[in-house]
């Protein structure tokens, strides 16, 4: 290949390299916007809720996942600050008693089944194991879905969270030396 | 500079080499798989209140009481009461969506062409007796003068009552009884477990004794010899000093050896059955073993596979039938089986959609009566033999588990065990109609233990060995496995817990002598055929032998003493 043709080349090379670490994660992830700016740093710090007291378990061992908006509004039935995300939430959901569409940044395919107590009240593992610092962040990640499979760009992981894909449960289980085998998550 | 059709090939190619370098294809060919798990048409477990059920796995005797964790009517995970539940009733609930089921078949027309061969020469063989249609089986052969089939187990084994327990290649840990019954039975009792190969069970068992295939008779005529001339020595010595003792296993000495332990009546009993209405024993045809019939007697055979606990080789049942143009109609779930030789075979459903009874276990020394609640609705078109058969003579089957049920509440015995909330309530203190609601959700009723001599059995012919020749290989066999989930080729491929069914193993001297590598394709010939199967070497396999896997195709060409080859295909 002639120097010119070598130069084109190298072109090529740089410009799908900038196009596929740049360009395509802003073209194959779309952002959304969770349905309310949640701050759980100040329900940590002023509420002195910790995680289980919203995402809890119920009496038969089933977990609550994302409370529903009876949870909220048992607090919030009137603001009890001055910011504006409250108010927001108050106006548009509360007092129209609407129910918040919340995007889950773990939303995990329709074929798996699993179980957070199994994971928490047997396994002992802490929320932030799998969750990293979620629990104490000011505001909510900016959720950013894949276009094409329709899922949260965090199930990768990254930023101190462990991958949620099946790969990542697998690795977690060896590492922990634990049974892994198909029926245990999909049924 | 003008852009050349050359230079934008040389771009194009820097650019796709480059994009082999950042996540973008990755990703794309994750994206799409993920993506295809939403296509349309592809099934979705439902999401939505969660409900338990309880019914009882119908695919063996054992008949585990079933936990059904459903989304609204849909079962998604089964689970054992009290911890009791192999992997095959685990993933049970798979079963009705198994690709090889059976979908298409006429049951009218096999109707009508039983029609025209008439009733004279008909008989029907239940693959799994012991079940209130197998009474609707036997008064329906009655009526049309035809012959009940079935291979009766008629023992039952107290486990918690024995004390050491010889086992001859009976998987009394892996598959025998009830799983739940039988290990919180397990501290109990000594196990010794004689085989040429060691089983799951020989793994966990207290002794393992080798002994080379084919060859079992001699340590069972050893005892039996030593215990007639009342000095023990040996294993039988371990037996009676050992006592209560029981020894399990089909060779033709296991009888007397128990009877002279003095197992019949404590430890080995008649198989306890739930009370029949009176008036179906007055009106059942007998049961007649299939190797007590006359060859070449049958000129109808029906067929109940659809709930098979056993297989029986083709060419033991083939041989029973005219020559001329007999027929044959198989009620079946799916196309393996006896679907290859039969003249019909028509579709019928799989546990966990129909209603049913189990047949009595054999651990248990107390009769029970449990149904195998529908979880799933069958789809369209599926037949039911009972109805069938009962059609040709006139017989009533559709209500027979009700009234059996209320034979069972007239007598007042027993005991009503319900799981979801754990309650055992006198079966006199529970109106009928609530004792049948019982059992429809579930329930399980348990009458008295009972420990009646087990009927004197004339032994099952013992087929001779066959001359060696040019089949320098004796087969093992398999137990019997149920009907599987695909998801449980794990079990098979990914596991030495149990031979896949189409495989055999062999030693590696022997793998080396028929030219067959681990993993790879050979031909099993025997003096009844050949099949194809798929080799694994194993040098727990002793030289001279081959395990052989459980599939129909392999049971066809191997009998219980059976001689092989292995060439490779």
């Amino acid at each position: 290949m002639s120097f010119r043709g070598t130069i084109v080349f190298l072109a090529g090379v740089l410009a799908a390299l900038g196009a596929g670490w740049a360009g395509f994660p802003r073209v194959i992830n779309q952002t959304r916007t969770q349905p309310a700016a949640f701050n759980h740093q100040v329900h940590a710090d002023k509420a002195a809720s910790k995680c289980d007291d919203c995402h809890s378990f119920r009496g038969d061992g089933s977990f609550t996942g994302i409370p529903t908006l009876d949870k909220c509004a048992a607090c919030h039935a009137a603001p009890l600050g001055a910011t504006a995300a409250e108010k927001d939430f108050i106006e548009h959901y509360v007092t129209p008693q609407r129910e918040p569409e919340w995007m889950v940044y773990a939303r995990q395919p329709e074929n798996v089944y699993f179980s957070h107590t199994t994971h928490v009240n047997r396994g002992h593992l802490k929320c932030e194991r799998c969750h990293g610092n979620h629990g104490t962040t000011a505001a909510l990640r900016p959720y950013q879905q894949d276009r094409i499979s329709g899922y949260s760009r965090d199930i990768w992981g990254g930023g101190g969270r462990p991958a949620m894909t099946m790969d990542g449960c697998v690795a977690c289980h060896r590492q922990e030396h634990r049974e892994y085998s198909c029926l245990d998550c999909h049924k | 500079m003008k852009p050349s059709r050359r230079s934008l090939f040389q771009f194009a190619g820097g650019a796709v080499a480059g994009a082999l370098f950042t996540p973008a294809p990755w990703r794309l060919i994750t994206d799409t798989a993920l993506w295809s798990e939403n296509w349309p048409g592809i099934p979705r477990p439902r999401r939505g209140e969660i409900r338990a059920k309880f019914t009882h796995c119908a695919l063996c005797t054992a008949g585990c009481a079933v936990r059904a964790r459903c989304v609204g009517e849909q079962p998604v995970s089964l689970a054992g009461v009290s911890g009791g539940l192999c992997p095959f009733g685990l993933a049970a609930h798979h079963l009705p969506y198994h690709p090889a089921r059976l979908k298409q078949g006429s049951a009218s027309e096999a109707a009508a062409e039983v029609a025209r061969h008439g009733t004279q020469g008909i008989a029907l063989l239940d693959l799994n007796p012991g079940r209130t249609a197998s009474w609707a089986y036997r008064r329906t052969m009655q009526a049309i003068n035809g012959t009940y089939l079935a291979e009766p187990e008629p023992f039952a084994v107290d486990l918690r009552g024995v004390k050491t327990l010889l086992s001859f290649g009976v998987p009394v840990l892996d598959g025998w009884g009830n799983p739940a019954n039988v290990f919180a039975a397990r501290g109990s009792f000594h196990l010794i477990q004689v085989e040429p190969i060691e089983s799951s069970t020989g793994v966990l068992a207290d002794e393992w004794i080798p002994v080379a295939p084919g060859h079992e008779s001699v340590i069972s005529q050893a005892i039996l010899r030593s215990l007639q001339q009342g000095n023990p020595s040996g294993l039988a010595r371990q037996l009676v000093d050992n006592g209560p003792s029981a020894v399990l296993g089909d060779l033709p000495e296991i009888p007397e050896i128990n009877r002279l332990l003095g197992a019949y009546g404590k430890i080995v009993v008649a198989r306890p059955e739930a009370p029949v209405p009176e008036s179906w024993k007055k009106s059942a045809a007998s049961v007649t073993r299939l190797a007590d019939l006359p060859d070449n007697s049958v000129r109808v055979l029906l067929i109940d596979e659809a709930s098979a606990v056993d297989y029986i080789p083709w060419h033991r049942i083939a041989r029973k039938l005219v020559r001329e143009n007999p027929l044959v109609v198989t009620f079946t779930a799916t196309r393996g089986g006896y679907a290859r030789y039969a003249n019909h075979a028509i579709p019928a459903a799989v546990y966990p959609e129909i209603l049913d009874d189990i047949a009595p276990p054999n651990d248990r020394i107390a009769a029970s009566f449990r149904l195998s609640v529908p979880l799933v609705t069958p789809p369209a078109g599926m037949a039911n033999l009972a109805e069938f058969a009962g059609a040709l003579a006139g017989v009533q089957a559709s209500n027979s588990l009700r009234e059996r049920v209320g034979e069972i509440h007239r007598l007042g015995q027993g005991t009503l065990l319900t799981y979801a909330d754990g309650k055992e309530t006198p079966l006199r203190d529970l109106p009928g109609d609530d004792f049948w609601r019982a059992l429809n959700a579930g329930g399980e009723w348990v009458g008295e233990p009972s420990r009646t001599d087990p009927p004197s059995l004339q032994p099952a012919p013992v087929p001779s060995a066959e001359s060696t020749g040019d089949l320098p290989l004796v087969a093992i066999a398999q137990p019997h496995n149920p009907p599987g989930s695909p998801i449980m080729t794990k079990l098979y491929q990914e596991s030495n817990l149990r031979l896949a069914p189409n495989r055999i193993a062999l030693s590696p001297a022997d793998a080396r002598a028929a030219g067959v590598r681990n993993g790879g394709r050979a031909v099993l010939q025997t003096r009844l055929g050949k099949c194809g199967v798929e080799v694994t070497v194993d040098p727990a396999v002793p030289e001279g032998s081959v395990r052989v896997g459980a599939s129909p195709g392999i049971q066809d060409v191997c009998g219980p003493a059976a001689r092989a080859k292995v060439v490779s295909a």
